[in-house]
């Protein structure tokens, strides 16, 4: 096809051919083309099948608004191929169809309607109820529109950008191009973005004169020239705003250029001002087969041609209802498109200018007529018009059909940002009523037409939005509101709903294949709003969202039901504003865990790491996932574990005690100086949730440690159960800053002796004392002798930097104890065989201190603590209903049930908590939950595993710990 | 023939001075305790007061997934019967509720969710709901889609298979009850807001509406995320629940690629396939109490980045569409029904959380039987309360909940 050239508006070079693969033929496009447009010079007119009714369906809007367009392209599906650049080398696919688009087998579906009523899936195929998984898979197979393969992986780059600036101006038209420039000549930092990959909106592709000697278009270069050169005007073009929030922040999506380094970007800025200047969309002209090929919106027909250089048929004929539809039409006309009639649904109204032109050139010009059929098996072949009140009407023949009853105001990023509409009765359609805070309507979104109105529109919320930054004067609001108020308002809309037609085929939503009869259905079966009409026809919420029924559907609603102009209400939009792609809002993907400094090291040695919580550790060292060589290496050796991932933190100041009283059950008025204070916290509930050790460092200074869990939570925890009391403290989380290596086994003592210069003797330090002193003069380091594991151990605390120098000293002072690491997993087994507990692995949400037997922490003499908790605990102490932590062995040497399996009777009475084939005691052992009455030294536990089926395993209730239960090793 | 057009739930009825019953929220829960009042108890004259439309909250923002895997012997049972409602209502109602029995895949991330997994499991399993622990590979084969790879943030160890749950056409389930209801001569009273409860002498006397006073009885409220607010202004009962804004969203239409519902504790996200072919999908709530249905941003971008994970196919697909609606937490996760406790003749169901769907059938039968007998079921009492004045937590997550510096 040739296409127009010469056209300063084009945007595409036809001197670039692309060559892409459709239906496995090569065509060829030109660059700048979208694929539609691509497409649609190749002469393909029906570009898919509609979800329901397997309808032909075409180009009807150019900026995606319907599915109509949707393909799948390199294996993407719901490509929206209209507003998609052609680029060379794509596939293109056909959706939604059996055979091909031109010839679908489901097409027979287009005369099944009067089966399928609005819902009418809601009253069928569950009788009798075998019947229905049946159904349900065709319906499944049916429904959908694209297909994407499970092992699918896109293409491209992904990347995204995170900006602050103080205007951000959505739409660069020109009244976003006006708003940009006017904040910017305050001096502001302003960003433009534009769904388009060029500014000037609704200017740019139309020659009509803005002023002497200088057309629409002409005026559009000079502004998009000037946003240019201002260097305070950050440009986002080919950006699409989807989302507005709180405060401000606006979400959108950028598509790159060949130079860019992504494809995709996800673009947030919070901005101290919003202008909302996205334009309008055409409000689609309800009437018999409405969305056949051929049938377009008038700015489609125009772009096509202005944009793209080719007309969009040989012969149209038009039904609008504005003057934009008649300048279309003269353009049109002169570019070459032969026009049968014009049809205007306005009786009165039209620009005299333009009836003028249209007269002229001797295109017939029907007032107060509109279309009411299209006809045409696949494409448009001729159509039906008739008076609004159909008594007379007249065909034509034609191939393309203009269709445009009024227009709809963008006003999305208006509303999902909780600024309210209003139905306005002068236009006809929903304008902005209350804004939300700091965010300005400019241009069409107004409902303006005028074009030196859109402009100063723009200016005014250009300084409105300086305004908002402290650099604009109330007198310079003023003048620019007078500069407004002179100019012409907004121009009266047509109320035309529907043409006089019932509707069997008069498509409200193209997406979802819902008819205005479908919604008359609704309204009779008692769904009277539109919000649950939406729900119950679809109507609305296919691919495209409300972009074609959004203004339409309230509209006849009201009118259908006989209300009153002022209970007309707009459905609910929400984001995102344009379907955007999960790659692109993942963006870049960060894995963010925290890692220890120790992370390396233990890498090298062959730790297997998973992610816990916020961090990531080793879990084994070894494939041998039970862990026994690293267990066995412990109690008869020495092993070292990286502990840093616990909570440290200090606190200290006249009130510290009175915090920490506050907040642990024991009375920590008596933490000694150079002892160690195992205590624990619980919630108001009296459920533990941390423990830990406390040092006194020194006078009103403790430092303490916390789960490796709670670590985030601590100080929130600590502020919030002291703040109504005044108390003078500080807390420190050192959590990140120190780390912890924990040095355990028989030898421990052999290996410290050869690193540190103090006396560790079991007489100079002692099981649960502290200290503190510097490795080789320099390191410094706190020092404790704990048992979690059950043996002699040390648990060094040194400050992050130092730790692999402190590490690779034990590590070599070791070697000749053939030192190795130990991971999580086995520090799991050793300190559950000395029946040391770990919180969320003995504890869940409903465990009290005093049920997993550590009630002799709490201090019930603590005098002015009111210790978070206590009073739960008081009223627990008798209650005999309640969860204890007992130790279990197996019967008859059996095996260890899994962890998580149930203690039952006829209920469920328990579970097991940990549970393993212990491999210092040689058999199996464990901790478990169960009620109190089970919780008897003794008592046979029944255990209920998962697959277990009929069979039970037993174990008995015995005393804890299992290992060494004098705790002689620890002490020695 | 078989599409006559007639209102499903009535004509608009003018509101009576006095009702039997009056049910606050025009959700499923109120909706189901109605049917079930007039269908197996022949109490009929029931007012339902919904200051929207019916199923404007939870009821029609929920994304439908349906499961009886819950941790605890308390709960097992009544989400178990509920599950078996589905085909039952579908016939009794007429009306297709489009049970789609896919089952659900939860995803499991550690050697910690894998025992957790365990336990729940167990707990399904002797209590005769199906339930299995499968690993990694089986689960790829059940979910082609699915990312079984170390390379991911959280990779995947195994998976908990529930084949019995799946997921149910929520507005269907509105609508059919609300049919239910009115054959039995329920009426429902849409964009009437109830103002007040008045009370004499500790008993329920009456509710005050923005279309009159009506005289009754019997009070019910079970009006989803605004229960706690309206029980406490018109009681003044202060219940231990935070309200937090939950969003889901979906993506365009996709012919069949999940056959299951997926879901993942680590990532914070599960996804499933409606029968219209979108991808629903969502996760937890706002961490902080909010009483709005906001949107947020950082929220559609994090579901964005635990799918390109886990369901990496999906990267090629486009979110349409995400809404918000309000969950009421308490602090073990586990509802509050009550009764003629704190005053005589007032009833609460409420504190769902996002467990309010699946909930609904089972729950509507037996707190219809508490209103009809004035006692309360077997099955309700653990939810009584009181349990949080002796502080004794149901147990229904393994860790500690936290949606507010007070918990």
């Amino acid at each position: 096809m040739n296409r127009l050239s010469q056209l300063p508006t084009l945007k595409i070079d036809t001197t670039q051919k692309l060559a892409f693969t459709y239906k496995e033929k090569t065509y060829f496009g030109a660059k700048g083309d979208t694929i539609a447009s691509a497409l649609f010079a190749n002469g393909v007119r029906i570009f898919g099948r509609s979800l329901k009714y397997h309808r032909p369906r075409g180009l009807y809007s150019l900026d995606g608004e319907c599915s109509n367009t949707c393909m799948e392209v390199d294996g993407v599906p719901n490509v929206r191929c209209e507003n998609t650049s052609l680029e060379d080398g794509m596939i293109i696919k056909e959706q939604n169809v059996k055979g091909s688009a031109e010839y679908d087998m489901m097409g027979f579906l287009d005369k099944m309607d009067w089966a399928m009523p609005a819902g009418f899936y809601y009253n069928v195929m569950h009788k009798p109820a075998k019947i229905w998984p049946l159904a349900m898979k065709q319906i499944r197979k049916a429904a959908g529109l694209g297909k994407i393969a499970p092992d699918h992986e896109i293409p491209g780059k992904y990347d995204e950008i995170f900006l602050n600036t103080d205007v951000c101006v959505i739409g660069g038209g020109p009244a976003g191009m006006t708003a940009a420039l006017a904040a910017a000549q305050k001096g502001l930092r302003v960003i433009l973005m534009e769904s388009r990959p060029w500014l000037g909106g609704c200017f740019e592709y139309r020659s009509r004169e803005y002023q002497s000697r200088q057309t629409l278009h002409d005026r559009a270069v000079q502004l998009a020239k000037e946003v240019e050169k201002t260097e305070n005007i950050r440009l986002f073009t080919h950006t699409s705003a989807v989302g507005t929030y709180n405060n401000n922040l606006v979400t959108g999506f950028q598509i790159g250029k060949k130079e860019d380094i992504f494809d995709q970007r996800y673009v947030e800025i919070r901005a101290n001002s919003v202008i909302s200047a996205a334009g309008a969309i055409e409000r689609p002209l309800l009437f018999d087969n409405n969305e056949r090929p051929g049938v377009m919106q008038a700015a489609c027909a125009l772009r096509l041609a202005k944009t793209y250089g080719q007309l969009p048929g040989k012969k149209a004929v038009f039904s609008v209802g504005h003057d934009f539809g008649l300048e279309a039409a003269i353009e049109l006309h002169d570019l070459g498109l032969a026009i049968a009639c014009v049809t205007d649904i306005r009786e009165d109204g039209q620009n005299l200018e333009l009836v003028k032109k249209i007269r002229n050139r001797k295109i017939p010009l029907l007032k107060g007529w509109v279309a009411t059929k299209a006809h045409g098996m696949k494409t448009v072949k001729k159509i039906s018009i008739s008076t609004l009140d159909g008594q007379i009407s007249k065909t034509f023949a034609c191939d393309v059909i203009v269709a445009s009853a009024g227009f709809t105001p963008v006003t999305g990023h208006i509303t999902v940002n909780q600024g309210t509409l209003k139905y306005d009765s002068h236009t006809g359609a929903f304008l902005p009523d209350q804004m939300p805070e700091k965010m300005h309507a400019a241009g069409r979104v107004l409902g303006l037409e005028d074009p030196k109105s859109i402009e100063v529109s723009g200016k005014l919320a250009g300084l409105k939005a300086a305004f908002d930054c402290e650099n604009c004067s109330i007198q310079e609001l003023g003048d620019a509101k007078k500069e407004l108020e002179a100019l012409p308002g907004p121009a009266r809309g047509s109320k035309l709903v529907t043409a006089p037609v019932k509707g069997r085929k008069t498509f409200i939503c193209f997406d979802e294949d819902a008819t205005i009869k479908n919604i008359k259905q609704a309204i009779e079966k008692g769904f009277d709003v539109p919000e649950l009409i939406k729900r119950f026809t679809a109507t609305g919420l296919g691919p495209g969202q409300g972009g074609i029924p959004g203004h339409n559907l309230p509209l006849f609603v009201a009118k259908y039901q006989a209300l009153p102009d002022i209970s007309i209400r707009p459905t609910n939009v929400r984001p995102p504003l344009v379907p955007t792609l999960i790659a692109t809002y993942a963006g870049a993907n960060h894995k963010m865990f925290k890692t220890t400094p120790m992370d390396e090291m233990q890498r090298k040695d062959g730790g297997i790491f998973r992610n816990i919580g916020v961090w990531q550790r080793a879990r084994y060292f070894s494939n041998d996932f039970s862990s026994r060589k690293e267990i066995e290496n412990v109690r008869n050796n020495v092993g070292m574990l990286d502990a840093s991932t616990l909570g440290k933190f200090r606190i200290h100041g006249p009130d510290a005690l009175k915090a920490l009283q506050r907040v642990f059950v024991s009375d920590m008025s008596r933490v000694k100086q150079g002892r160690v204070k195992y205590s624990a916290m619980c919630n108001d509930d009296g459920c533990v949730i941390d423990d830990g050790v406390v040092i006194k460092q020194g006078e009103n200074d403790y430092y303490f440690t916390t789960s490796t869990g709670r670590a985030g939570q601590t100080i929130e925890w600590i502020r919030y159960h002291t703040r109504y009391d005044g108390w003078d403290f500080a807390l420190v989380n050192l959590t990140d800053s120190m780390g912890v290596i924990n040095l355990s086994g028989p030898n421990a003592r052999k290996v410290m002796e050869k690193v540190v210069d103090i006396d560790i003797s079991n007489e100079g330090f002692g099981f649960a004392e502290y200290k503190t002193f510097n490795i080789a003069d320099t390191i410094p380091v706190r020092a404790m002798r704990l048992g979690f594991v059950g043996e002699l151990s040390y648990e060094l605390h040194v400050p992050a930097s130092y730790m692999k120098a402190v590490w690779i000293m034990l590590k070599d002072a070791g070697k000749e104890f053939n030192i190795r690491n130990f991971g999580v997993e086995a520090q799991n087994v050793l300190r559950m065989e000395k029946c040391h507990i770990i919180l969320g692995q003995e504890s869940e949400q409903r465990t009290n201190l005093l049920d997993v037997g550590l009630g002799f922490l709490w201090d019930r003499s603590k005098a002015d603590a009111k210790t978070v908790g206590a009073v739960a605990l008081r009223q627990a102490e008798n209650d005999q209903t309640r969860f204890k932590l007992v130790g279990f062995k197996m019967e008859n040497n059996g095996r260890a049930p899994r962890d998580g399996a149930l203690v039952v009777d006829d209920k469920v009475r328990g579970y097991i908590a940990t549970a393993r084939d212990s491999f210092s005691l040689n058999e199996a052992v464990g901790m478990a939950l169960v009620e109190a009455p089970l919780s008897k030294i003794g008592t046979r536990l029944e255990i209920f595993e998962d697959e277990c089926g009929d069979d039970r395993i037993y174990g008995k209730v015995v005393a804890m710990p299992f290992y060494d239960p004098e705790g002689n090793r620890m002490k020695m | 023939m078989f599409f006559k057009n007639k209102p499903m739930w009535g004509k608009k009825t003018k509101l009576k001075s006095s009702y039997d019953v009056v049910i606050i929220g025009g959700g499923l829960h109120s909706l189901a305790t109605a049917y079930y009042l007039s269908k197996e108890h022949g109490i009929t004259d029931i007012a339902i007061i919904e200051k929207n439309y019916i199923g404007f909250g939870g009821a029609g923002r929920n994304t439908a997934i349906v499961r009886a895997n819950q941790r605890t012997r308390y709960n097992v049972p009544l989400y178990k019967e509920a599950l078996d409602l589905w085909p039952v209502l579908t016939k009794e109602l007429d009306y297709n509720l489009m049970f789609n029995n896919c089952g659900n895949l939860n995803l499991m991330h550690s050697e910690a969710a894998m025992k957790a997994a365990r336990m729940t499991i167990a707990t399904a399993q002797f209590h005769g709901v199906e339930s299995h622990l499968i690993d990694a590979k089986q689960a790829k084969e059940l979910v082609p889609a699915l990312n079984i790879s170390e390379d991911i943030t959280f990779p995947i160890h195994g998976a908990m298979f529930h084949p019995p749950g799946g997921v149910v056409r929520h507005d269907a389930v509105v609508w059919g009850l609300a049919k239910g209801c009115a054959k039995n001569g329920v009426q429902i009273h849409q964009q009437t807001e109830a103002l007040d409860i008045g009370t004499r002498n500790g008993k329920v006397t009456s509710v005050t509406t923005s279309r009159g006073t009506i005289n009754t009885k019997q009070v019910l409220i079970s009006a989803g995320g605004y229960s706690a607010a309206l029980i406490y202004d018109m009681l003044g009962i202060k219940l231990p629940i935070s309200v937090l804004t939950i969003q889901a969203m979906v993506t365009q239409p996709l012919k069949p690629v999940l056959d299951h519902v997926v879901s993942s504790g680590a990532y914070h996200c599960y996804a499933n396939q409606t029968l219209k072919g979108e991808i629903a999908t969502g996760a937890h709530m706002d961490p902080w109490p909010n009483y709005t249905t906001l949107n947020t941003a950082h929220y559609i971008k994090h579901q964005a980045e635990a799918l390109s994970e886990f369901l990496p196919c999906l990267r090629g697909v486009r979110f349409m569409r995400i809404w918000g609606g309000l969950a009421d937490m308490t602090p073990d996760m586990a509802p509050i029904m009550d009764g003629n406790d704190q005053v005589e003749g007032f009833f609460m169901d409420c504190g769902w959380g996002y467990f309010g769907f699946k909930s609904c059938s089972a729950v509507g039968k037996y707190m219809a039987q508490f209103m009809a007998g004035n006692e309360c079921p077997g099955m309700l009492k653990p939810f009584n309360l009181n349990r949080y004045q002796e502080h004794k937590l149901m147990g229904e997550t393994a860790a500690l909940v936290n949606y507010s510096p007070d918990n």
